[in-house]
């Protein structure tokens, strides 16, 4: 490790990063999960937004992926009860959604403190590039 | 009409005064023999009947027709009737006349409260119809996800091992078709957006030459592979306050089709801008197999695919230009095609450099 790098990422290991998916779709967790193990990356998967929630509360993730549009707590209450805990900032959340979402709702979920997001269907090369850059944030 | 009843009042108000003074006259004439007195007499009372006349129309015919006349002047300026009281008259006619008036004015009401709800109908279904698309489209992007996940995965050969040849060649297949899919359900429910006027516009400052140099670089890749020539073509530097994603979205639509109908090899697609002090216009040209006449005018009609043996594969949905000629009336402007088959093409759009109005987003 160079002298250069800071302290901050000094932890994270870009290339073995550990990542939690919160995703009601298994189809969708099961496609992530096999491609981020395929580069090397450890996937901690949620197909609910509630114990996706306790999981982000009980262990640090370097990154989570969450799902907007799920069944019942969505992913916009998972963001909400995490700002209410003031946590949404300590962790770095890319959202992803297929459901048509404007660039100005997109803009505030990022003014809130989410890290990034991803529309669907995804480009893998662009998620994986969005995983890492937010990891090392 | 006034009453026969008030005429034969007024006539025999009027002849009386007469008769009484006409035998007054005689009377005086045996006394006093003086035509100048008589003729005095006589004109005080005609002067007398007509002013008594006079205060009796006025009273039961101008009051009540002023009366009337004032609430209709109210009605027609917010259509409902303030003042349902009767009008204070003896005559038929001005009576019905209002009471004529009262109930056509409550029809009035009432259609205008019909058709108000019936435009609240209307909304609710526009609503509906938003909701309804925007559900579909996500249901149809969900299952899209994994496919092109995977297939992309398989495409990286290091990453699933290798493929032969054939399969290669029919998981690229299947991506294109995937893509085209994902492309599809985008433009319907743009489309659909755009029909409701529910399509949302932003405004920004748009450095043009930035612009179309992102475009160029974003599209690079696809012509380089099929050797086609991408140039730009403007002029001085120029700042415009608009919708970026909205006018990329035109430019990509526009370029699409012209990749679509230049020949590989000899294909040279230039796109451009122009302003002046109110308007820029961009343009995309190609030197590609052109579009007919009868074609040019019905080109920009959603679902429209030009069908001739001079069109070469069609990629499209059908939606492209519909959805440029939406974007641009959007932000105010027009788009328009000039062609010559076998020569080229050239689309222009214009756009105001300041967005006054965004027209689609007055959805309230």
């Amino acid at each position: 490790m160079s002298k250069n790098s800071t302290i901050k990422n000094s932890k994270i290991n870009s290339n073995h990063l550990n990542v939690l998916i919160i995703d009601d779709n298994e189809q969708i967790t099961k496609m992530l999960t096999t491609f981020l193990e395929l580069k090397n990356h450890n996937c901690i998967v949620s197909n609910d937004g509630k114990q996706g929630l306790a999981l982000i509360q009980k262990n640090k993730h370097d990154v989570v992926l969450l799902d907007l549009a799920m069944p019942e707590f969505d992913g916009y209450s998972v963001i909400q009860a995490l700002e209410n805990k003031d946590q949404l900032k300590n962790n770095k959340i890319i959202v992803f959604t297929a459901s048509t979402i404007t660039q100005d709702e997109l803009d505030e979920l990022v003014n809130r403190g989410v890290t990034s997001y991803i529309l669907k269907p995804i480009d893998i090369d662009l998620l994986l590039s969005k995983i890492i850059e937010s990891a090392t944030s | 009409m006034i009453p026969i009843k008030h005429i034969l009042f007024l006539v025999s108000g009027v002849s009386s005064f007469i008769i009484f003074y006409m035998g007054l006259v005689n009377y005086l004439t045996a006394i006093e023999q003086s035509t100048g007195m008589t003729l005095l007499i006589f004109a005080t009372a005609v002067a007398m009947g007509t002013l008594l006349s006079t205060v009796y129309i006025s009273k039961s015919i101008t009051k009540p027709i002023e009366k009337l006349a004032q609430n209709m002047t109210e009605f027609s300026k917010i259509n409902k009737i303030t003042n349902k009281k009767p009008i204070n008259t003896n005559i038929k006619e001005i009576h019905e006349l209002n009471e004529n008036f009262q109930s056509m004015g409550q029809k009035v009401e009432k259609t205008i409260a019909v058709q108000k709800e019936y435009v609240e109908k209307l909304k609710e279904i526009d609503r509906k119809k938003v909701e309804f698309s925007s559900m579909v489209s996500h249901e149809l992007k969900t299952p899209l996800v994994p496919i092109l996940g995977y297939v992309q995965m398989l495409q990286k050969q290091e990453l699933m091992g290798e493929l032969n040849k054939k399969q290669l060649d029919a998981v690229d297949e299947i991506y294109s078709s995937a893509l085209k899919l994902q492309r599809l359900v985008g433009d319907i429910l743009t489309t659909q957006k755009l029909d409701l006027g529910k399509l949302e516009f932003n405004q920004e400052n748009i450095d043009v030459g930035e612009l179309l140099n992102y475009i160029i670089k974003d599209f690079n890749p696809i012509a380089n592979q099929k050797n086609i020539h991408l140039i730009k073509d403007i002029t001085g530097n120029e700042v415009i306050f608009s919708d970026k994603d909205r006018i990329n979205q035109v430019f990509s639509n526009l370029i699409k089709n012209a990749i679509d109908f230049v020949e590989p090899e000899r294909g040279q697609i230039t796109i451009g801008a122009r302003s002046d002090k109110k308007f820029i216009e961009f343009f995309v040209k190609d030197n590609g197999v052109g579009i007919s006449e009868i074609n040019q005018k019905e080109i920009f009609k959603k679902f429209y695919q030009i069908d001739t043996s001079t069109s070469r594969k069609r990629n499209g949905s059908g939606l492209g230009l519909a959805i440029c000629k939406g974007i641009t009336e959007g932000l105010g402007g027009k788009i328009w095609v000039e062609s010559k088959e076998n020569v080229g093409t050239t689309f222009h759009f214009e756009i105001p450099k300041q967005v006054i109005k965004v027209i689609s987003k007055n959805n309230q």
